[in-house]
């Protein structure tokens, strides 16, 4: 038997297998003990011939799918269907899933086959084995999808959205939960393409009342089924982006800040950028107010520091009224440049430049002192060694010139290495 | 920094692994990452991209990787199997076979081989009661048994296990009074023992972490396409090598001649190189020592640093950011950052493991893309910590659980910070995870949740990553991942800037090592069998560069085997395939097969690896006349003086002492045998001659090598002579049946009266055995009590030096300063209290610690020589580390 199917079967075999680890007493399990077991010349129960040739043949279309040899594994791929009917009910409840993934992974990638061909496959495997019914509709979709066709894609997943199989386990409830999501997101597609023709039509056009009514049935529909989804803890940008869409199209306001909200600050969520970013771009097109914007991205700073919202972030404290937006815009802009993908982010360094001397005249020292003394040891070798003078010099004198203004105000003040440092520094530039 | 603007679907749910009712989103293929969501305007574009990716192929130029370097002057062992410490016999009802470990047959033959060890030490503690050959009763009070009568008794008669065996009343009487203690002292202690050093071997066949990371590194030279290999080589992999190599994309990679070599004190474990804003460094870690060199521009290796790690080193990573930092995992779970300017700092410390409780100690760690932000990683999850902030706090960035859909069982085995390659390279931010399943690319502002899953079904510990850049600009980049058995995938990562990291088109499988079989010219069976050993050899280091851009980028692929090879491939890139032409399978040319000849041919004069265990050369008589103290000083040392003193060899008749070679019965061919014989003759009408033939062999010598196999084979207390028989000590079976390993003979490179100056335990006996079992003996009260020479445990006998810990810990007042116990247990108390990962600043000309007085030395690699004074605690810990490489059998 393979790893592979190992794997499978294992929720009903774990027991057993997972003893040989016992051993190592870690409960680690390792693909390739079967490998060890193997070797020795071990009695026991011998596997059946069947068995034998079906492993031996999944192991067959592995290989030549990792050395893409599509047409070999197709070949193989003939044969191996014969596991459907495997008499040991274990892996006969694992085999469909098997089949399914293989047979599209070889679908799709070789040469001769199309769409009717993966379409049929697609339908032949659903309806056997019960239970990847949905998940192979949901593949079948994003493949349909995937190649332009939304129509046939909202066909499949509407198929699968009313399929049921005995109680409705939880797995099958999120499973049918992104079913209706993706479902919701075809729609939106059709709607904002309505809304694109809508905004080419004239408003007091017969044809313009009609299609805005249309366009309500399918809002109304859509809303439904991204909202149940969204609810549950996950990823979901792209459901969250085009709901908040419709809902602010509509004039739901709240609704959608709601939504925002709960998709940014609910804890059971990730913590995701986006949804951060999102709830921003959201309240900046609100015209909320200037505290409020802040607040917002004050979190999106701490997961995020070197995001690129962080600039408009600092802009915004920079013209805060608060003495203490103030002190935290001079320490956005030194979080930003500590990210070794932003060093040569040019408008950071302009900001950081004019800023320092801003806070300086301001008799703030002490605030630049608080942010370069956990940075006095590194910022010197990672910003300003001679090798980057050299290097940025030959690159993008700007930027050179900007940071070298930098390693003279946070340079000079300091000790006597640092001054030669910066005074290397000016020489090299 | 670009944050991909919306991230792919995915459902988080918070767990244990393996949760079963959650559906787990990653079962969909390989191609559902080619999948693109339309963005908000369907009509858009999403047909071109993935179909361009979906093409691309890095194809072979040998159906196999071919041998870069000569295989080393040192002989091989692929050490044990599973057939040496799993049970055999199975379990009729199971359904799946299981592993069990042979605990009852490994100590049986260890009763049976070293019965000596096993008892010598109650023997000692029953050793009044008992009265020697000419000693004298110790006590008329206690029982006092005559061992004399006792052997004279079992002398000879005795056939192993016959339940019909003649029993004296003597011999009764003993085993009625003796077995209680014998019986289960012996089975207790040493079987608890044993098991505890199998369970161990075990482990480390399933998973040996000790390469993770890779001891094979790429510095780029000067021009793009020359650089050097560093790598370890020598039995001991003590000898780190650079071996400078000219890469051109038309021929075959070019090797300079003369490579340098620096000797180092442990064996090499994992060697990184790093290119720092235009500074190449190179990081060494051993088991217990961290190195750190500069390589200048002309490739001459500059030693900065030394660490010293009490607890064993896990891990060591080169910072991308500043140059010369470096950061240390120790096995007592403390990571350490080292710089230039601030010294060795320890920036966490947690025995216990991130997520759930798991007993490994295995540590890694890793740069983030924020130079003062570190991952720390053990086998259930990688964390971020700030060395700037309050030590221990961090957010999780993997976590072994439903978070990654992780199945029961799985572990982090590898992370990797897929840093800095270039303008057109991946993000920065992303970090690789390999478990034994799967590989996931987690981004660091959005922890927890993988952005990318991949089941790479690699049938072995996936321990050696390497990301390279982009081969042209918009092509994804190649991510190599293998095995620790020498399994090659090859991944297209593609993603820059905005967009999230996805695989372009299904990842690759590349040769291995043991695909070149085909190359080598047809060999005899044993030779073949030798070949196909050392071509499995596990992978321990890999490394890659890709040619400056010409026409056609061409990949050159390094791989290291445990066996001290270094073979390479070379990869072209096919972008575009075509669809339907099915490429030529690449196949070998005259140069190639040419190579792996002249290959094979210095591989098969490395001569065979010695028997790592032969029969103890020892024998009751003589042990008993040993006792006897007027004899000591008879005439075997003066025999051996004057041997010694005229330079000639030591001859059985120079030790006047021993006793007459002790032939045991030798069974006699039955009757059967011979009549069978005749009677075919006759059939064949040659009865007179055979009978010619049988009685000319009887008298002539020709007999003698038969019989002097068969004793050998036969009894555990034949005295090795000098006259062993050459041919069979010289050649071995190498064959992996170890069912006679008392049958191998002990190679005569030994005197044979070593026996006399050496505790006869000690000998034969792989030096970590002796270490458990000194561990064993050391716990009986009456080991030191004993007059020193007759056997057992001594720690200041010059045994110990074969023993491992020597190793790291060498004598040589100029390297060791700390105040450190001779034996293992001594330098773990000491580190426990004290931080685990020392180091002392040492500039060249400032040695304030002795022990870091230069380890690596930093000659440069042309002038290999050592120092005269330096050269014999070298050479001391070189033979020491040498005997440790023998991985012994578990043939006792």
């Amino acid at each position: 038997m393979t790893d592979f199917s190992e794997e499978l079967i294992r929720p009903t075999t774990e027991d057993e297998q997972g003893k040989p680890c016992v051993r190592s007493g870690s409960g680690m399990y390792f693909p390739w003990l079967q490998k060890h077991i193997e070797s020795i010349a071990s009695g026991g129960k011998q596997e059946k011939d069947f068995a034998q040739t079906t492993s031996a043949c999944l192991s067959f279309i592995q290989e030549a799918l990792l050395k893409h040899q599509w047409q070999r594994a197709a070949e193989y791929m003939h044969s191996y269907l014969q596991v459907l009917e495997d008499t040991d009910s274990n892996k006969r409840q694992g085999a469909p899933e098997i089949v399914w993934r293989l047979g599209s992974e070889i679908l799709y990638y070789h040469p001769k086959s199309n769409m009717e061909t993966f379409n049929t496959f697609a339908d032949r495997m659903k309806n056997i084995g019960i239970t990847n019914y949905l998940k192979i509709s949901l593949q079948h979709a994003l493949y349909l999808l995937h190649h332009g066709l939304l129509e046939d894609a909202n066909r499949i997943l509407t198929q699968a959205e009313t399929w049921r199989y005995g109680e409705k386990s939880s797995s099958q409830e999120v499973l049918v939960n992104l079913i209706q999501a993706y479902k919701g997101l075809l729609q939106y597609y059709s709607w904002s393409k309505k809304k694109m023709e809508l905004s080419k039509l004239d408003k007091d056009d017969y044809a313009y009342n009609t299609a805005s009514q249309n366009m309500l049935n399918r809002s109304w529909k859509t809303s439904i089924n991204l909202c149940t989804l969204i609810q549950i803890p996950g990823v979901w940008d792209p459901f969250v982006k085009s709901y908040v869409e419709m809902l602010e199209f509509y004039g739901d306001r709240d609704g959608a800040r709601e939504v925002l909200n709960n998709y940014a600050y609910d804890e059971k969520f990730p913590s995701n950028p986006n949804a951060h970013v999102y709830l921003y771009d959201f309240l900046k097109r609100e015209k909320a107010p200037r505290e409020k914007l802040i607040s917002v991205l004050k979190i999106l700073y701490q997961i995020v520091p070197s995001h690129k919202l962080m600039l408009e972030f600092h802009r915004l404290l920079r013209k805060s009224d608060k003495e203490e937006h103030h002190k935290l815009g001079l320490e956005v802009l030194f979080g930003i440049l500590d990210f070794s993908g932003c060093t040569k982010n040019i408008t950071a360094w302009k900001y950081l430049a004019k800023y320092l001397k801003q806070t300086l005249m301001g008799s703030h020292l002490a605030w630049v002192q608080e942010e370069w003394s956990s940075r006095k040891s590194w910022w010197p070798s990672f910003h300003f060694s001679c090798f980057w003078a050299k290097r940025n010099w030959k690159d993008d004198k700007t930027l050179a010139c900007e940071k070298a203004l930098v390693a003279g105000l946070l340079l000079g003040k300091e000790t006597r290495l640092q001054q030669w440092m910066a005074g290397q520094w000016r020489n090299s530039v | 920094m670009d944050f991909p603007s919306s991230l792919p679907p995915s459902l988080f749910v918070t767990g244990p692994l393996g949760q079963s009712d959650v559906p787990d989103l990653s079962f969909m293929c390989s191609w559902r990452d080619a999948l693109t969501l339309p963005e908000s305007s369907p009509q858009g574009s999403q047909d071109s991209a993935p179909h361009v990716a979906k093409a691309l192929l890095w194809k072979p130029d040998t159906p196999g990787p071919l041998p870069l370097l000569p295989p080393g002057p040192d002989p091989w062992d692929p050490g044990l199997t599973a057939k040496d410490l799993l049970f055999r016999g199975g379990y009729q009802f199971r359904r799946h076979p299981r592993a069990v470990l042979d605990v009852t047959e490994q100590i049986s033959r260890f009763l049976w081989n070293h019965g000596d060890i096993a008892f010598a030490p109650l023997g000692r503690l029953l050793l009044e009661n008992f009265k020697l050959e000419g000693a004298h009763s110790r006590s008329k009070t206690k029982t006092v048994v005559s061992v004399k009568r006792l052997i004279q008794d079992l002398d000879g008669h005795q056939p192993w296990g016959c339940p019909w065996a003649y029993l004296s009343q003597r011999q009764r009487r003993f085993s009625i009074l003796g077995a209680p203690i014998l019986s289960t002292s012996v089975a207790s202690i040493l079987g608890e023992l044993l098991h505890e050093e199998l369970a161990l071997r075990w482990e480390r066949l399933l998973l040996d972490d000790a390469f993770t990371g890779g001891a094979l590194a790429w510095v780029p030279g000067r021009t793009p396409g020359a650089g050097q290999l560093v790598y370890p080589m020598g039995s001991a992999m003590d000898t780190l090598c650079f071996q400078k190599v000219s890469l051109t994309p038309e021929s075959e990679p070019q090797v300079l001649r003369n490579p340098g070599h620096i000797q180092l004190r442990g064996p090499v474990r994992q060697v990184v190189s790093r290119s720092v804003q235009g500074e190449a460094l190179l990081a060494v870690r051993s088991e217990h020592h961290c190195a750190l060199w500069k390589v200048s521009v002309q490739g001459q290796p500059a030693p900065l640093q030394v660490l010293q790690v009490d607890k064993g080193a896990t891990g060591i990573s080169l910072s991308p950011h500043l140059p010369g930092e470096l950061v240390i995992c120790s096995r007592s779970g403390a990571v350490c950052l080292w710089s230039a300017e601030d010294g060795l700092r320890q920036i966490y410390k947690d025995p216990e493991t991130l997520v759930f409780r798991d007993p490994s100690p295995w540590r890694w760690a890793d740069f983030t893309a924020h130079p003062r932000v570190l991952t720390v990683g053990d086998r259930t999850g990688v964390k971020m910590v700030d060395t700037q902030g309050p030590p221990g706090c961090g957010l999780l960035l993997f976590r072994g659980g439903a978070e990654a859909s992780c199945q029961k069982g799985e572990r982090v085995l590898l992370t990797q910070h897929l840093g800095d390659l270039g303008p057109e390279s991946l993000h920065p931010m992303l970090h690789l995870v390999c478990t034994q399943f799967s590989l996931y690319l987690v981004d660091e502002r959005l922890p927890l949740v993988p952005l990318l899953k991949w089941n790479h079904g690699l049938r072995s510990a996936p321990l050696l990553a390497r990301l390279l850049p982009p081969p042209r600009p918009g092509l994804p980049q190649p991510l190599l991942l293998a095995g620790q058995g020498g399994e090659l995938q090859l991944l297209h990562l593609a993603g820059v800037g905005a967009s999230t990291p996805r695989l372009a088109g299904l990842p690759q499988s590349l040769p291995t090592r043991s695909d070149s079989l085909s190359a080598f010219p047809l060999l005899e069976p044993k030779s073949h069998w030798r070949l196909q050993e050392r071509l499995k050899a596990p992978s321990i280091g890999l490394t890659a560069a890709i040619l400056p851009p010409g026409s056609t980028p061409v990949l050159s692929l390094f791989q290291l085997s445990a066996a001290g090879d270094v073979f390479y491939q070379r990869l072209y890139l096919q972008a575009d395939p075509g669809r339907n032409a099915r490429a030529p399978a690449a196949s070998w040319t005259p140069q190639a097969t040419a190579c792996c000849s002249r290959w094979l041919e210095a591989l098969l004069e490395v001569p065979l690896v010695p028997p790592v265990w032969a029969a103890p050369t020892f024998s009751h008589r003589r042990l008993l006349g040993s006792f006897e103290p007027q004899k000591v000083e008879g005439p075997v040392p003066e025999g051996f003086r004057r041997a010694m003193a005229q330079g000639r060899l030591l001859q059985r008749r120079d030790l006047g002492l021993l006793p007459p070679e002790e032939r045991p019965p030798t069974p006699e061919p039955g009757p059967e045998d011979e009549l069978s014989e005749r009677l075919e003759a006759a059939w064949e009408f040659g009865a007179a001659a055979w009978w010619e033939r049988r009685r000319g062999s009887r008298a002539g010598p020709g007999k003698q090598p038969k019989r002097q196999k068969r004793r050998t084979q036969l009894s555990s207390t034949f005295s090795l002579s000098g006259h062993v028989d050459l041919s069979d000590a010289t050649s071995p079976q190498p064959s992996p049946d170890r069912t006679l390993p008392e049958a191998r003979p002990q190679p005569p490179r030994t005197p044979p009266s070593q026996e006399l100056t050496q505790e006869p335990w000690a000998q034969g006996v792989p030096s970590e055995r002796q270490q458990t079992l000194r561990d064993y003996m050391a716990e009986l009260p009456l080991c030191t009590d004993t007059p020193g020479r007759t056997s057992a445990v001594s720690s200041q006998t010059p045994s110990i030096q074969a023993t491992p810990s020597r190793q790291h810990t060498p004598r040589d007042g100029t390297v060791q300063q700390l105040p450190r116990g001779d034996t293992p247990e001594g330098a773990t108390q000491l580190s426990s209290q004290t931080p685990s990962v020392r180091a002392t600043p040492s500039r060249q000309h400032t040695p304030r610690d002795g022990m870091v007085q230069q380890l690596p030395r930093g000659d440069t690699p042309e002038g290999a020589t050592l120092p005269s004074s330096q050269t014999p605690s070298v050479l001391a810990t070189r033979s020491g580390s040498q005997r440790l490489r023998k991985k012994p059998r578990m043939g006792f």
